[in-house]
């Protein structure tokens, strides 16, 4: 009962305000100048392997070494902090930020990484799944393959040294994947999502009513 | 078939000898034209644990399951692995490659695999398959045949494979890391299988005559020791510099390791699995100071790779 008053929770505040606002910081300490002005629509990267940069939404220049930093997501600027406009700033100042439309994937998404456990890369490397998981993943699904702390669960390639990583969250089966096998993340993103059984139905749940309710 | 006899421990002891001989007179000498005396000298000191300790077989499975045994064992006595130990073989039964590929292993080539404990910082230990393939293209290079690195670590003479690394990390049971790092070296093997024929070749071929595989072990070793060392030395300079949050460099061992590296310039297939499938094409732009490839695709775009393999499809 309280798992569903919870879910209403969720669902409604995604129904109120279906954006995402995607704050923007220095990524080092520079002089900044803006490349977009409040209001503006901004594009995240695209081309077949997301090679082809998003709108480039701000330079930062440290010792005559300047960089534009370009968006990684599609919407508006929804604000902008002008006065660092051609200001030195630190590492981490907020620039602007973003609000981005979610569709109903990402509502669903963003749910889900509410409620999962996520399991972040290490480090900014390729990954692929440890040869038995990946042959439980191929013979059952993904959502078939149970999980506990200490297993050997994903491999990092870097530099070509592959590197076992083991499972640290909680015991679940594994709900979501969110990389392809050899694909390039970077670190801190997540690779997959685990839902720990009792869950799953609740998990379930969430999904059909977003895809049915969500127009 | 382990090192059992006593004719084989006396080798092993001496091969420790002959590589401390061999980066006493000849790598020393070599190394003097770039580096100074004091660095030489501090650069053999981080190198030294390398083939500390070596056990020798004529036959095995695969070397790096011998090593993984050798950390449970050592575990098990509540000890650790000493860092730098080998195990080489004079033949695998059952060696294989990145991505499980077959790896063809017999009498006549240099197989062997070293562990080293993850003590580096993520920096360093990403350079690590660069410093092992560095060696073993030094060590084919001192035979007066024209190596040359393909990023990452393939050794290769004009597109024929003459060498190969593989680097894992194996996790202890009491969660000590280690990197394996495997080497496989054709070297008086000249006859491959057809799938192998036009794509590999060998010291012997290359050179027209048989080498002393005794006196390429060493040289391997050395040049191993050396380069580790290297590496070693480059982190110690770099933590002594900027302390531990950096920013890090290894300016040294990836200048190195672009002398003898014939990637940038050339317009190069790229995948993860390339074999499996090229995930685009490009040209090799350079290298930046974490190892990372800059390739720059057909629509003038500069993507930076971190793993993966590559073909090449032109020359530089």
């Amino acid at each position: 009962m309280q798992q569903e008053v919870h879910f209403d929770e969720i669902i409604n505040r995604y129904r109120s305000d279906p954006y995402d606002y995607v704050d923007i910081f220095a990524i080092h300490t520079g002089t900044v100048r803006f490349l977009v002005d409040e209001g503006s629509m901004i594009q995240g990267p695209s081309g077949a392997w997301k090679h082809i940069p998003g709108t480039a939404l701000y330079e930062i220049n440290r010792e005559r070494n300047p960089k534009v930093i370009t968006s990684q997501t599609n919407g508006q600027v929804a604000s902008i902090n002008k006065h660092l406009d051609g200001r030195f700033v630190e590492a981490g100042e907020k620039l602007l930020t973003i609000r981005h439309p979610l569709k109903k994937k990402e509502i669903i998404e963003a749910i889900l990484q509410e409620v999962l456990y996520l399991f972040p890369a290490p480090e900014r490397a390729r990954y692929y799944f440890a040869m038995d998981i990946q042959s439980r993943i191929n013979q059952k699904g993904a959502r078939s393959v149970f999980i506990q702390p200490g297993d050997e669960v994903i491999i990092m390639s870097l530099m070509k040294r592959d590197t076992p990583v083991y499972y640290d969250g909680e015991p679940g089966i594994i709900h979501s994947v969110y990389f392809k096998p050899g694909e390039s993340k970077n670190q801190g993103d997540p690779l997959f999502g685990v839902c720990a059984q009792e869950k799953l139905p609740l998990v379930q749940k969430i999904i059909t009513r977003v895809k049915a309710e969500w127009e | 078939m382990g090192v059992g006899s006593t004719s084989e421990i006396r080798a092993t002891s001496e091969l420790c000898l002959a590589v401390r001989e061999y980066l006493r007179s000849s790598e020393q000498a070599v190394r003097a034209a770039t580096f100074p005396e004091e660095t030489i000298a501090r650069i053999l000191r981080y190198g030294e644990p390398v083939a500390s300790r070596i056990e020798r077989y004529h036959r095995l499975d695969r070397c790096m399951d011998r090593l993984r045994q050798l950390i449970r064992e050592e575990e098990e006595q509540g000890r650790v692995l000493p860092a730098g130990t080998v195990v080489q073989a004079g033949r695998l039964d059952r060696a294989t490659g990145r991505f499980r590929r077959d790896w063809y292993a017999p009498a006549g080539g240099i197989w062997l695999a070293m562990a080293w404990p993850d003590i580096l910082l993520p920096f360093f230990a990403r350079l690590v398959p660069f410093a092992v393939g560095l060696a073993c293209c030094e060590t084919v290079r001192q035979y007066g045949v024209p190596a040359w690195l393909k990023w990452v670590n393939d050794i290769h003479v004009q597109g024929k494979k003459i060498g190969g690394i593989l680097c894992t990390t194996e996790t202890g049971l009491r969660g000590d890391r280690y990197y394996l790092l495997g080497i496989g070296l054709n070297a008086n093997n000249s006859s491959f299988p057809d799938a192998l024929r036009d794509r590999a070749t060998s010291l012997a071929a290359e050179t027209g005559q048989e080498v002393d595989l005794g006196r390429v072990l060493v040289c391997l070793l050395a040049k191993l020791s050396w380069n580790m060392g290297l590496l070693l030395h480059e982190e110690a300079n770099a933590l002594e510099r900027n302390g531990r949050q950096g920013p890090f460099s290894a300016p040294l061992l990836l200048q190195q390791w672009s002398r003898l590296s014939d990637t940038v310039g050339r317009r190069v297939a790229y995948g993860f699995n390339v074999e499996e499938e090229i995930l685009y094409e490009g040209v090799a732009e350079g290298v930046d100071d974490q190892g990372g490839l800059q390739l720059r695709l057909d629509d003038g775009r500069l993507v930076t790779e971190v793993s993966g393999e590559l073909i090449y499809r032109s020359g530089g």
